[in-house]
């Protein structure tokens, strides 16, 4: 249970992976790296061919504004700078909000099965949109539809309630939050089912929003939730210190001098608002936010100072390759994909580290 | 409503250069001066044949003018494709959605919308000149929106009834510049409504179950929806749910309407009349008793094209086999042993 013994426990695996482990720096500049080469890929490939050279000159025109001798199509010019750039740039933010909210949960409830929707954050939200496309009223501000506001209000408004009902007497037992929080997410499921079963010819959208998807990313929608992911991923990265005194048990934390109560409600208030832009902006993208904290402890220790960015950067990039894999084919889910590459990809690094930890 | 911001009228007026300039693809066009996507008010190409502006109101009241009539079309409905097809314009055609499959030709076509939703990069690298969309979100209206956004026109084409798929033959005639041969399609399906009502008006309106699915519900004709106006011209009286928003029924509610027809749309998937005899529940109903239960292909009669007329015709031999109705040439080809 203690910091040494997990320690301990993951020092496995080949011997450049152990030299890298001691070195965290190492593997975050691989992350800026591997993060650069996938960006690159999503916004070069598509399934409309665009010339490497030309997307290269879209990109070089419109972001510094170097003159260009246009020899280019229209199309492509919209494809990479209307399509493509702001889908890479909005699967970055989730997948960097989504497992950042993951590593504060997890330490937070010290919980393996932990992840960003486990407080009612996705039932939340999932029946917000299917209200929000059920009901009539058609609303759009900036590419934000009555979906895109519920769902965000609903995952924020899941948490509150878990979070008011599971305070009861003080100090409750992390036990009860979490146990609050399957009942509160039970409820809401509940809802969403009816909501679906009465939704007729709108279960197909609410369906989709489900399964998570990119393809609608906009301009105006990255420039309202990245600034949200952004503050939220910043709050975070803060809390390393908090994360790793949580990680001795809520009572020594309290004795090293932590107002566990303060921290408790920080944590829980910054990752439930960047998992509440998250799925606002890309619906119910699952299996980010459990398993990429859990790839990077196992490779790189439950140091939060390492764990907190590393797991930012990795999960950015996962997100941006697992999205590049469902487009190429033609718009398939993304949350199916982060499944079934990211399961079988996970069950290999835990038979790796056979050790494994605990937290 | 219209798209005004500047990064769409570049891009129209980048349309308006290329298809004034070449009848190509925008897309793949060999003079870079005109694709040059530049802010300048374009005024109408002198000397092109089809440069006059085309209005067009859509079924969702969207009024979209064209430069011209368009040489690219993209079409997101089995039925506009299929229509696109019949009225001569099916060169125009440049993609389609994994569900059109009629006429035979259409599966040529590249897919650039599936149940999940329309592709964006695909249709934008197409660039067609008109998008032809399917109202009540059969199309995700987000896509809709999206596509007007990036400067592509769309029309959204929804029929509630039969006059409605007849006002839309006219109105996609008139979009792909086909106007005489939508006139000659309406008229023919027209004939077709005429004839099938003067057979079955001295007949008695049977209350007719057009199946529309069996499993995991029943799944059958809502109120005042486009199949329960079909049954109502073929001369039945259609039973319908309880709701305009819902599809299913349950047994309790048919074995009470007590059926003296069952048509089988669901025919093409595999469900044929002797099977009806045996289901739990169905024996009572006058229509199991009697074996008034006939396949027919759900395409044909529910789908809002331009084979409408056959696939009316051929309801109306289902519910009433002994009228006055010449022999639809489509429709009917399903359980051929009965």
């Amino acid at each position: 249970m203690s910091a040494v013994a997990t320690q301990a426990a993951i020092v496995r695996g080949p011997a450049w992976l152990a030299r890298l482990r001691h070195r965290p720096v190492w593997l975050g500049v691989l992350g800026v790296a591997a993060l650069i080469v996938v960006a690159a890929a999503g916004v070069m490939l598509g399934t409309v061919p665009v010339a490497p050279a030309d997307t290269i000159a879209i990109l070089g025109h419109r972001l510094v504004g170097i003159p260009q001798i246009v020899t280019w199509p229209a199309s492509a010019e919209t494809i990479v700078w209307e399509l493509r750039l702001p889908r890479v740039l909005m699967a970055l933010s989730v997948g960097a909000g989504l497992s950042l909210a993951g590593v504060a949960l997890q330490g937070l409830l010290r919980n393996p099965l932990a992840d960003p929707y486990v407080l009612g954050t996705a039932s939340g939200a999932a029946l917000g949109a299917a209200i929000g496309i059920l009901v009539p009223v058609q609303f759009a501000l900036l590419g934000f539809g009555l979906v895109h506001v519920l769902a965000f209000l609903g995952a924020l408004g899941a948490v509150a309630v878990v979070y008011r009902v599971s305070r009861l007497g003080g100090l409750s037992s992390l036990s009860s939050v979490l146990l609050t929080g399957y009942a509160i997410g039970s409820l809401l499921a509940a809802g969403l089912a009816i909501t679906m079963y009465l939704s007729g010819q709108n279960l197909r959208q609410i369906f989709f929003y489900l399964l998570g998807s990119f393809s609608l990313a906009s301009w105006p929608q990255i420039a309202i939730g990245l600034p949200i992911i952004v503050i939220g991923a910043a709050i975070l990265l803060t809390r390393a210190r908090a994360l790793n005194a949580l990680m001795l048990g809520e009572e020594t934390a309290a004795h090293l001098g932590l107002d566990v109560r303060r921290e408790r409600l920080v944590l829980l208030a910054t990752a439930s608002l960047v998992t509440a832009a998250a799925v606002a902006m890309a619906g119910l993208i699952g299996f980010v936010g459990l398993v990429v904290p859990h790839v990077v402890r196992l490779v790189a220790g439950p140091n939060a100072r390492s764990l907190l960015p590393l797991s930012a950067i990795w999960g950015a990039a996962f997100l941006i390759v697992a999205d590049l894999i469902a487009r190429l084919p033609g718009e398939l889910p993304v949350g199916v994909i982060t499944g079934v590459i990211g399961a079988p990809f996970f069950l290999l690094v835990l038979r790796r580290y056979r050790g494994g930890y605990e937290l | 409503m219209r798209q005004t911001s500047p990064a769409a009228l570049k891009f129209f007026a980048a349309v308006v250069l290329v298809a004034a300039c070449a009848g190509a693809p925008p897309a793949t066009s060999t003079s870079p001066p005109a694709a040059r996507p530049t802010p300048v008010s374009v005024p109408s190409p002198t000397g092109a044949p089809t440069a006059a502006p085309l209005t067009l109101v859509d079924d969702e009241g969207t009024t979209t003018t064209l430069p011209g009539v368009p040489a690219t079309v993209v079409s997101l409905t089995p039925a506009t494709t299929e229509l696109i097809f019949a009225l001569g314009a099916g060169d125009k055609l440049r993609g389609r959605t994994d569900q059109d499959d009629y006429p035979a030709q259409a599966s040529a076509l590249p897919v650039v919308a599936t149940f999940e939703g329309v592709h964006l990069e695909d249709v934008v690298g197409i660039a067609p000149d008109l998008v032809v969309a399917g109202g009540n979100n059969f199309t995700h209206a987000d896509d809709i929106a999206r596509l007007r956004g990036l400067g592509i026109p769309v029309i959204v084409v929804y029929a509630a009834n039969t006059d409605g798929v007849l006002a839309d033959i006219e109105l996609v005639g008139k979009a792909v510049g086909e106007d005489q041969a939508a006139t000659g399609i309406v008229g023919a399906i027209q004939a077709r409504i005429d004839e099938v009502t003067a057979a079955v008006a001295g007949l008695d309106r049977p209350r007719t179950f057009y199946e529309i699915g069996y499993e995991p519900d029943i799944y059958g004709p809502a109120p005042e929806s486009f199949v329960a106006d079909m049954v109502n011209l073929a001369g039945g009286d259609p039973i319908t749910t309880t709701d305009p928003a819902v599809y299913s029924i349950s047994l309790e509610q048919l074995v009470t309407a007590d059926p003296r027809v069952i048509v089988l749309g669901d025919a093409p998937y595999g469900t044929c009349p002797d099977s009806v005899a045996s289901r739990a529940g169905w024996t009572g109903m006058t229509a199991v008793q009697d074996g008034n239960i006939r396949p027919v292909d759900d395409i044909v009669v529910t789908r809002p094209g331009p084979r409408l007329g056959e696939g009316l015709a051929a309801l109306a031999l289902a519910i009433h086999p002994e009228a006055d109705i010449a022999t639809p040439t489509a429709g009917t080809d399903y359980c051929p042993t009965l």
